[in-house]
């Protein structure tokens, strides 16, 4: 017996795609509903959310202008600064954290096997589990950084905005690939959630998401400054708070890419074998 | 004769929906099934019986394709490449699970179908209409929009065979369905099989209610420990019964036990146990000996007879015999 996840002939399989990608609003409402049904947690998601804009905002004021930096000759303040580093964060957040955190919820919940036994590719399963959060998270952010410009007035370079979008297009699917080998792991563990917690929250202090990296130690600085996380928040920076442009932007892009090809590649390949292994051992039910 | 045997001397149009060709399966030490096979044809309900752990489940899964089989064949709908994960035969595939922990408890029982329905390829407005044409056919209609964690044990069941249904699939696995459900759910769910099964599909009903199954089921297979104990028809399961047992309260001088068992003698066909207290007895009688004849010759014998009582159905006779008492038969012969 075959051991392979969906497989199609290749006559057909654009329509496949086409069937599959129509699924993704089905996701889409269904974490909709459930996100709505839990009402209070918006509300407490944007409480939160001004909460740290107020505490940023007060940190902001003792800290030195000059501290962060410069990008591209513009000074930005503190919650300027600190406004894109969430911003970007939030993404590395649904990608790194939200995509195995769904799979397990799934598989928790007795739902993981009831998908897999419609004609819905893997792909499709760990796509459609992070639409709605990738839908929900950029409008989340355009309001964050809207709402400090207008209550803190912050400053930024909206002609950047291009540039950062075409960075998050890179960036998103290597956290994201990052995230669906974090399923596999789950998957194949049972554990581990932990783990990844603190790598995560490692990775967004050490790319300089609160603080400019040149406060870290040597080594450390060393050792983020070659992380995708610390080139995508830097590149973000740069368009957003100085004035690079689309040419400025390209050399990180390009390194973004290949990263996020590895990253999402790997992530796939070990997501796959994690349930065909689970499946051959009968163990997809267990946690 | 075995079950792929006998489709071959049947119709030889006729291909099984469902077949499985001596399918093994062990978790670490233990063996799960061992060289499993059976055919269901189109159009039939076959039973799947045994107690706990006998290995139902582990079948079920197999072939549903969520648990793979060490060694065996399984195919579905005559398919060639036996693949259960190709997108056709997922589509071919009902599966009523025995748990209730399959479906979103945050959204109401219309969201959850017309999800499924989604996943399974149909577009917004066919999934809202199909899922309202199941809701309809299991009687859940006016709870439609009822969140799922307000439904009841039975309701969630009916449900969950309104999904399996979804897709009219040609293939139906049942597992454990009326497990902890009161009668009335219970004949509910197997009237929407019924129903299911005379449009044509193929169902595979798993179960250790063994009284359920008379009158519903049109073939069963009985596992034990992973092994297939019997194969055949309700009615001749009934008959491998070696005996029809009655549990009779009988009051005496002396040693009962050995008064009665002196008055049955002569009757050949009985068997005497011993309850604890010393007064209840298990009577087994084989199918030529009259009752009214035993319960005649322990009058005889100066024995009351107080009570008397049949202590199981014949199916469930047939059952514990193949199961349980097969089960010391293979201790004593150090199978």
């Amino acid at each position: 017996m075959s051991t392979a996840g969906i497989r199609e002939p290749s006559v057909g399989r654009l329509a496949v795609v086409r069937a599959e990608s129509a699924k993704l609003s089905a996701f889409l409402r269904r974490d909709f509903l459930v996100a709505w049904s839990y009402r209070l947690s918006f509300v407490t998601d944007w409480a939160s959310m001004i909460v740290q804009v107020i505490v940023f905002n007060f940190v902001g004021k003792i800290v030195r202008v000059d501290a962060v930096g410069t990008f591209g000759g513009s000074q930005p303040t503190y919650m300027e600064y600190v406004a894109v580093g969430i911003a970007i964060s939030s993404f590395m957040a649904v990608g790194l954290g939200r995509v195995y955190s769904v799979i397990r919820q799934e598989q928790l919940q007795g739902t993981l096997e009831s998908l897999l036994l419609t004609p819905t590719a893997y792909t499709t399963i760990q796509m459609g589990s992070v639409v709605y959060d990738l839908v929900y998270v950029p409008v989340r952010t355009f309001i964050f950084l809207g709402l400090t410009t207008v209550v803190f007035g912050t400053s930024f370079n909206w002609s950047g905005l291009g540039p950062t979008l075409a960075i998050l297009l890179v960036f998103i699917p290597f956290v994201w690939g990052l995230g669906v080998l974090a399923a596999a792991w789950t998957l194949t563990f049972k554990r581990g959630t932990g783990v990844i917690g603190i790598v995560t929250t490692f990775v967004t202090i050490g790319a300089g998401t609160y603080f400019p990296t040149s406060v870290l130690p040597s080594w450390a600085e060393e050792v983020f400054r070659f992380s995708p996380v610390t080139i995508a928040l830097k590149a973000a920076r740069e368009a957003l708070l100085g004035t690079a442009g689309w040419a400025d932007t390209l050399p990180s892009i390009l390194v973004l890419v290949p990263c996020a090809i590895v990253s999402l590649s790997v992530g796939v390949f070990a997501f796959r074998q994690a349930l065909e292994r689970e499946r051959r051992r009968g163990t997809l039910g267990l946690y | 004769m075995g079950a792929i045997e006998q489709v071959a001397a049947g119709d030889a149009a006729a291909i099984p929906a469902i077949e499985a060709r001596r399918v093994s399966r062990s978790f670490g030490a233990k063996q799960a099934l061992r060289e499993v096979s059976l055919a269901v044809m189109p159009g039939r309900i076959h039973a799947l019986l045994g107690p706990n752990g006998a290995g139902k489940t582990t079948l079920l899964r197999i072939l549903t394709g969520l648990t793979g089989p060490d060694t065996g064949e399984v195919r579905v709908l005559g398919s060639g490449a036996g693949d259960l994960m190709s997108r056709e035969a997922r589509r071919s595939i009902g599966l009523v699970p025995s748990g209730d922990r399959t479906f979103y408890m945050r959204l109401s029982g219309l969201e959850n179908l017309r999800f499924f329905a989604r996943m399974h390829g149909l577009s917004k407005n066919e999934a809202v209409a199909r899922s309202w044409e199941v809701l309809h056919d299991v009687g859940l209609e006016d709870a439609a929009r009822q969140v799922m964690g307000t439904y009841s044990h039975g309701m969630q069941k009916r449900l969950s065979v309104a999904r399996a249904l979804l897709m009219s699939p040609p293939i139906l696995f049942v597992d454990e369905a009326t497990h902890d459900l009161d009668p009335q759910a219970a004949r509910r769910v197997q009237e929407l099989v019924r129903a299911a099964r005379d449009r044509g599909t193929a169902v595979m009903w798993a179960t250790q209610r063994i009284d359920e199954i008379r009158g519903f089921a049109d073939r069963v297979t009985v596992l034990r420990e992973g092994t297939v104990r019997f194969e055949g028809s309700v009615p001749q399961l009934m008959a491998v019964t070696i005996a029809r047992r009655y549990l009779v309260h009988l009051h005496g001088e002396g040693d009962v036990l050995a008064v009665a068992g002196a008055a049955l003698e002569d009757l050949g066909g009985v068997a005497l146990s011993s309850d604890a207290d010393g007064e209840h007895f298990i009577v087994a009688l084989r199918e030529e000996v009259v009752l009214g004849r035993a319960v005649a010759a322990l009058d005889a014998a100066g024995l009351s007879v107080l009570t008397c009582r049949e202590e199981r159905s014949e199916i469930e006779a047939a059952f514990l015999f193949l199961t349980e008492e097969g089960a010391a038969t293979d201790r004593e012969e150090g199978r």
